[in-house]
Formats: C-alpha cells, sequence, structure tokens
C-alpha cells in the first residue's frame, strides 16, 4: 500500500477535525495491510488533537494494520515525542523541559481512577502558573466530567483517548478526551428513539436536563456543568460526532457538517488559564438545604 | 433508637478523586442500605478534593428513586463539604428529583435496586 498522505494544519477547529476524519473515512476498511502515514505535509498541529488522530490510528492497529508515523517536521515530532504520542509508533519520549504537554494516553473504560491520578499529575506538575487553585478544581472536574461522559454513554470497546497542551503566551489550555463508541446520534436513536440530525443530537445533548439515561442512576448533569463552566471562563468548547460539529465559544454556539462522519465522540475544551474568577456559589446555600 | 451513621466517603472510595459512577455506587450501597434500616446518615466528605455529577449521582441522585423524598431530607444531612461542591450536590438533587418525576423510571429504580416489584 502505498504512503497515505495527511497534510495541512491539524489545529483544534472546524478543519482540523474535518482534515482527521477525511483522512480516516479513507482507512477505516483497511485490514492486513501496512499503513505509512506520510505527515510531511503537516505544517501545524495542536497537540491536543493527538487524542483524535491517535484513536483513529490505534482503530487501524486493532484492524490488523502495521501503522507508521513518518515525515514529520522536526518542530512537530519534537512535541509529539514530548507528549508520548510517537512512542506509540516507535520514537523515544523527549523530556518536556517547559512543562507544557499533558501527555498523550488511552485508556480503558475501567481506568476511572487511573484516569484521576494522571489528570491530577499532569495539572499539578506540568507548571500552570497562572491558574487559581479555584479555576484548577473546576477544570480538573470539567475533564473528569468528559471522562465520565464517555464512560457511561459511548460503549466503546476501543478505549478513551486523551491529550492536551498548554500554550502560555496564549494563556490557553486545550485538552482533548475521544471516544470510538456509539457516538451521540445513535445514542440517542438507540436509548430515546429520538431520530434527530448528528447536529441536532449534540444540541440536544447540550441542553436543559436532557439524557438518555433510562435506569436508576439519573444522569443528564456533567455536559451543562461543563458549558457553564467555559461560559464563566470566556473559554471554548468543541464537540465532534458523527457528522455533527458543534463549537460554543463567548457564548455563542455555532455548528456544521462534517463531510464524513466521525464513529464516537471528541470533545475538546479550551480553557482561559488567565481567568480570575473565584468560582465560589453566589447564594448562601445551605447543608441542611440540599436535601 | 434513632442512631446516627457517619459515612465517610473518602474511607469508602480510598481516594480524594471521587469522579467514577461506580466509587459512587459503593457510597449508595452504605447509605441505602443504612435508610432502609430507618437510620439517619451523616455523610462527611472530608478530605475529598474532586467530585464529579457522574459520581453523585450514583451516591446520592439515584436514592431519589428509591425512598420518598421527605425520607432523604429527614434522614440523611451532609458535612466537610466545599461550598462549590455543596453546589453541585444540589444540582445532582435537583435533577434527580426530576429525572424520578417519569413513574417509570421509579419503578425500574426500586425494582433493580431494592428487588421491589412496583413503585409505591
Amino acid at each position: 500500500m502505498n504512503p497515505i498522505k495527511l497534510s495541512g494544519e491539524i489545529r483544534s477547529d472546524y478543519s482540523g477535525f474535518n482534515l482527521l476524519i477525511n483522512f480516516s473515512a479513507q482507512l477505516m476498511q483497511e485490514e492486513f495491510e501496512h499503513i505509512e502515514v506520510d505527515m510531511s505535509g503537516v505544517k501545524w498541529m495542536d497537540a491536543n488533537m493527538c487524542a483524535p488522530l491517535g484513536g483513529i490510528l490505534y482503530k487501524l492497529s486493532r484492524q490488523l494494520n502495521t501503522v507508521t508515523v513518518t515525515g514529520l517536521k522536526p518542530g512537530i515530532e519534537t512535541v509529539l515525542s514530548k507528549n508520548g504520542f510517537l512512542s506509540n509508533y516507535g520514537r523515544e519520549k523527549k523530556q518536556d523541559t517547559h512543562g507544557t504537554t499533558i501527555e498523550y494516553k488511552r485508556f480503558e473504560l475501567k481506568d476511572g481512577r487511573y484516569f484521576g491520578s494522571y489528570v491530577e499529575t499532569h495539572l499539578k506538575d506540568k507548571g500552570i502558573p497562572q491558574m487559581s487553585s479555584a479555576l484548577l478544581k473546576k477544570f480538573r472536574e470539567s475533564i473528569f466530567e468528559i471522562f465520565s461522559n464517555a464512560v457511561i454513554h459511548s460503549e466503546t470497546k476501543l478505549g478513551i483517548f486523551s491529550c492536551g497542551q498548554f500554550f502560555p503566551t496564549k494563556h490557553r489550555l486545550d485538552f482533548s478526551i475521544v471516544d470510538l463508541g456509539l457516538g451521540i446520534q445513535a445514542n440517542l436513536k438507540q436509548k430515546a428513539n429520538l431520530e434527530l440530525s448528528a447536529v441536532d443530537a449534540i444540541n440536544w445533548a447540550m441542553e436543559g436536563r436532557n439524557t438518555t439515561k433510562n435506569g436508576p442512576i439519573p444522569g443528564g448533569l456533567g455536559l451543562k456543568l461543563l458549558r457553564d463552566f467555559i461560559e464563566i471562563n470566556k473559554g471554548r468548547i468543541q464537540i465532534v460526532s458523527d457528522r455533527g460539529y458543534w463549537e460554543f465559544s463567548q457564548g455563542i454556539v455555532s455548528t456544521k457538517e462534517l463531510s464524513a462522519p466521525f464513529t464516537g465522540t471528541a470533545v475538546n475544551i479550551e480553557i482561559n488559564t488567565a481567568d480570575a474568577h473565584s468560582y465560589c456559589l453566589v447564594s448562601e446555600l445551605r447543608p441542611e438545604n440540599v436535601f | 433508637m434513632d442512631e446516627e451513621l457517619f459515612i465517610k466517603v473518602f474511607e469508602i472510595v480510598g481516594a480524594k478523586l471521587c469522579v467514577a459512577s461506580d466509587d459512587g455506587e459503593r457510597v449508595h450501597s452504605q447509605i441505602a442500605a443504612a435508610l432502609k434500616e430507618g437510620k439517619k446518615v451523616k455523610i462527611s466528605f472530608a478530605n475529598v478534593d474532586s467530585l464529579t455529577s457522574a459520581f453523585l449521582n450514583s451516591a446520592i441522585g439515584q436514592l431519589y428513586g428509591e425512598f420518598p423524598e421527605d425520607k432523604i431530607k429527614s434522614g440523611l444531612s451532609v458535612c466537610d463539604i466545599e461550598k462549590d461542591d455543596l453546589g453541585l450536590l444540589k444540582r445532582v438533587v435537583d435533577t434527580a428529583k426530576e429525572y424520578f418525576k417519569d413513574p417509570e423510571r421509579v419503578k425500574i429504580a426500586r425494582k433493580e435496586v431494592l428487588g421491589e416489584p412496583d413503585a409505591k
């Protein structure tokens, strides 16, 4: 099989996701092949986008293809070696002296605690000095909410992929969590008998108290908490599932359709690390008034 | 005797990160067993650093499908909890009350968790 070219700028935006999804669409049926991913045409890659790319390549490996990654520009190679992504493709892990990477990792659904300590370790020791402790706590909890959501809803057997990157000069931290499971649209159809377009399905999941859960444990809060936090923080959320692209930024939702479906769900959150909001409750809620 | 039981979340979970639904389930079993016996329960969140709605839905939210609201209100209390975590717990409780307004969900919850054939 000839090398497969991956070219352009893989940023955390519609074009970046679309580029990866088109790349994935042309390979997803392959089995027992040697797939060389030629990344010589990649001019820029946001390191957190290793999560969706890693998920796509991992799936190809599980289909018994041998995947290699070649042609990386030195700058990209260095970042992807520092965050451990390229360790999956034979490169040595480089030390992250600036403390700006959040390691690329794959987790099983049962790895909740392991994921917890991964987040703790990376957010504590990787030098994110601007973040207040209140912001750090909210950010950590948001990441856990996304992970829990994937565990509860995705039904994936391929695991959950995550990766992050801190951009100190922009005061931004991006973190991506990806599963290759059922996806939001299929989840709604299967569990709530709702047939919506991929974009409307994401809208539905992000609104009000909607939940596909119907068992003894209630749900329908995690993604709303995330949205509330990101709105106050002036950050950004992007969700990709099936053909749907959904973005929330500056209080505004924008949606688009992707040119090919993404099997599963990718969530990227970008937080404003210079946010000095206290995140304390305005109202005087007392423990005796909770139940 | 109306004895109050003290349930320490940190001790049951064994970690300061209370984020996984499975861990919440273990806390829930303890609380549900105590409430079923008519005990009053005080839940301590001392040394807990991070909570998620998934954990709290599992630990506390699902109680609203199994017990009447007044029984939970009179039987449960919380302590050693940070202000913003208390806010999260309140949102989980409100969502659970809303969720279990659907009698079919109550029926499922009581059948699955308490082994009751029908909702009361």
